[in-house]
């Protein structure tokens, strides 16, 4: 009896914690707008430069009642999109060939290495350039800046495969594509959905970059737009917008990650 | 040992003017668009020549976006800033409380670049163009909405492209049949191509410049309410500092290239262009002193030109190229005036484009021109 009461005790302290865990991050955005809100009301920085909660969200309603936002939202989240299957794509065949072949990696990793440590800012208006002022620009930027994460994880991932599993593999005459699919793939898994986090949030950023060098439509265009027009609170509501897709790709790339690998938790519990 | 003493009491004098000189003097920030770039000479001029120390000012220059730039000034991070004239129409309806006291550029510098065959002597042939633009925002936009309304035409019936900053590049490579540029700069950029054969079959371009259809309030200083309020013979010390840069460098474009080397480090300055500069600029002194008129000092910079293109190549002067083109935008008989119609017509084209709302601002409190004349006395 005793012993279930201790039982009974550590679970519902652990449900406290649990809950807690859950609420500190609301916590934390909620001082943030009082905070927020206190430094616009005592003028401590001027309200031009650091509008109101209240006023964002009114920027917020008018810029969703006119559709404003969300056309320019589904600009982004298509060449974010695009951008994604395409570096994504590419850096994972990419990654693998090289963690094959590493005479690849010796031929390419030159002007890998080179093209990533680049800031893209410097380079999108070759990019507007040489793929028009149309989305492919926009769509290529995406995928330059998610290319390096899906590539430099798919050759870590596949190249931390254990030998011995390996020989195990061989010793059953499994052929490659058995191999992949068996032993690759499950193992490398983990590494390249990590890649592919950071992959998800680098591409507002590819996104934006190229809709800041030379677009008509996308978030980057609005930022640009409201703030030519002083709009203070609209810029607010539209960095904001942003952080919520980087957000939600990220949230929803972990989901993926923990239906893909519930198989790994069983095992490891 | 007396000669050392000597030189000891000499320096220790010098050093104290110098630092009683440098405390006498008021640190002032302006802040200007864009990149360093030769179009920005009279300021350097200005640091260069003493003309802002004598007026009792220790200026440092910093490059920021325009909407930077004017919500800077409005807060009073910074007194002083160059921006365009919409931007102060647009920033005051939102509660920016700046006044433009000065206009640089006496005329709009936006135009529309085109291939030389392409007749738009009537303004309707714009219809169905495909015409590059940065973005839909500042200047370049205002100035295609004024010619579209100039013509009876409305965007929906162009073909409207956003191009960014690469309108020389877009343009040579034929994805649009005219573009948005400054006519001070890109215009001479898209010719350079086209004479080195990189401009696909384009001959010559022609310019047609927002200015010759209507007269738009350009690019100019702003000072925040604030230090008008407190220091307003400083404001005026300052518009009268800076027309007088503005001044030399109009009259002596020669000197206001070279002043602007130190900022501007990709401006071309081989040693032989600038001994020719430095002689050109030497001569134009002693020419000034005869007091010319203004026909003669324009004359004087054309001669200036042509003698120097029969010994540098284009792409030695073109950076001098766009400061001449330039000085064309600065130069009028009375620098630093801005008139009302101008404001209103810039007010009218912003109406137009939907970006004032109900509120159509006050022209009245948005510009100054009591500086100029207090700069005078």
């Amino acid at each position: 009896m005793q012993t279930t009461g201790k039982a009974k005790e550590f679970r519902a302290g652990r449900k406290r914690q649990l809950f807690l865990r859950r609420l500190s991050p609301l916590l934390t955005i909620l001082l943030l707008l009082l905070l927020w809100q206190a430094v616009a009301d005592r003028q401590i920085i001027p309200r031009i430069l650091v509008p109101p909660p209240a006023d964002v969200y009114a920027a917020f309603t008018t810029a969703l009642a006119d559709g404003v936002l969300a056309k320019h939202t589904m600009t982004t989240l298509g060449e974010m999109m695009y951008g994604l299957l395409f570096g994504v794509g590419v850096g994972l065949v990419l990654g693998y060939a090289i963690a094959k072949a590493p005479l690849l990696e010796y031929v390419l990793s030159p002007i890998i290495v080179a093209f990533q440590s680049t800031p893209i800012v410097a380079y999108a208006p070759l990019l507007i350039i040489w793929f028009g002022t149309g989305p492919s620009s926009k769509v290529v930027t995406t995928a330059v800046i998610v290319f390096f994460p899906a590539l430099v994880n798919a050759i870590v991932g596949i190249r931390s495969v254990s030998p011995p599993l390996r020989d195990l593999m061989r010793s059953l005459n499994a052929g490659p594509w058995r191999t992949f699919r068996l032993l690759e793939l499950p193992a490398a898994l983990p590494v390249i959905l990590a890649g592919l986090k950071t992959s998800a949030t680098l591409a507002v950023i590819g996104a934006v970059v190229g809709e800041f060098v030379g677009s008509g439509s996308g978030l980057g265009v609005l930022v640009i737009m409201a703030r030519s027009q002083y709009n203070t609170p609209l810029v607010v509501v539209t960095v904001l917008t942003m952080t919520v897709i980087a957000l939600s790709l990220y949230g929803l790339v972990a989901l993926v990650e923990w239906r893909l690998l519930d198989w790994q938790r069983r095992a490891a519990s | 040992m007396l000669t050392l003493r000597r030189f000891a009491t000499i320096a220790a004098l010098l050093l104290t003017s110098l630092v009683g000189a440098q405390a006498d003097l008021t640190d002032e920030r302006i802040l200007l668009t864009f990149i360093p770039n030769v179009q920005f000479a009279p300021f350097y001029l200005g640091i260069q020549h003493d003309v802002f120390s004598d007026a009792g000012f220790d200026v440092a220059l910093q490059h920021l976006q325009e909407p930077e730039v004017l919500d800077l000034v409005a807060v009073g991070q910074a007194n002083y800033g160059i921006v365009s004239g919409e931007q102060v129409i647009l920033a005051r309806s939102r509660g920016r409380d700046v006044v433009y006291v000065f206009e640089w550029f006496q005329q709009y510098p936006v135009a529309l670049v085109h291939a030389s065959d392409l007749d738009l002597s009537d303004l309707a042939a714009l219809r169905g163009l495909r015409i590059g633009i940065p973005g839909r925002f500042g200047a370049s936009y205002s100035g295609l909405t004024t010619l579209l309304a100039s013509a009876g035409l409305n965007e929906t019936e162009i073909e409207l492209n956003e191009i960014g900053f690469n309108a020389p590049e877009v343009f040579c490579l034929g994805a649009v049949d005219a573009a948005m540029v400054y006519s001070n700069n890109e215009p001479l950029q898209i010719r350079n191509l086209a004479a080195a054969g990189e401009c696909g079959d384009l001959n010559d371009v022609a310019v047609l410049t927002v200015a010759s259809q209507v007269d738009l309030v350009s690019n100019g200083l702003i000072v925040n309410r604030g230090q008008l309020d407190e220091a307003p013979a400083q404001v005026a010390r300052m518009v009268g500092a800076l027309r007088d840069a503005l001044q030399i460098a109009i009259d002596n474009p020669a000197a206001a290239y070279l002043a602007s080397l130190p900022y501007v480090d990709t401006l071309p300055g081989a040693d032989t262009l600038v001994v020719a500069l430095t002689d050109a600029a030497a001569q134009q002194q002693d020419f000034l002193a005869d007091d010319p008129t203004r026909s003669e000092v324009a004359a004087s910079r054309r001669a200036l030109a042509e003698q120097l293109s029969e010994q540098f190549d284009g792409a030695a002067l073109a950076q001098f190229h766009v400061l001449l083109n330039s000085i064309e935008l600065w130069d009028a008989d009375a620098l630093g005036f801005s008139d009302l119609a101008s404001w209103e017509a810039m007010r009218d084209t912003l109406a137009l484009m939907n970006l004032l709302g109900g509120e159509l601002g006050d022209l009245d409190s948005a510009f100054s021109n009591e500086f100029l004349a207090v700069s005078d006395e």
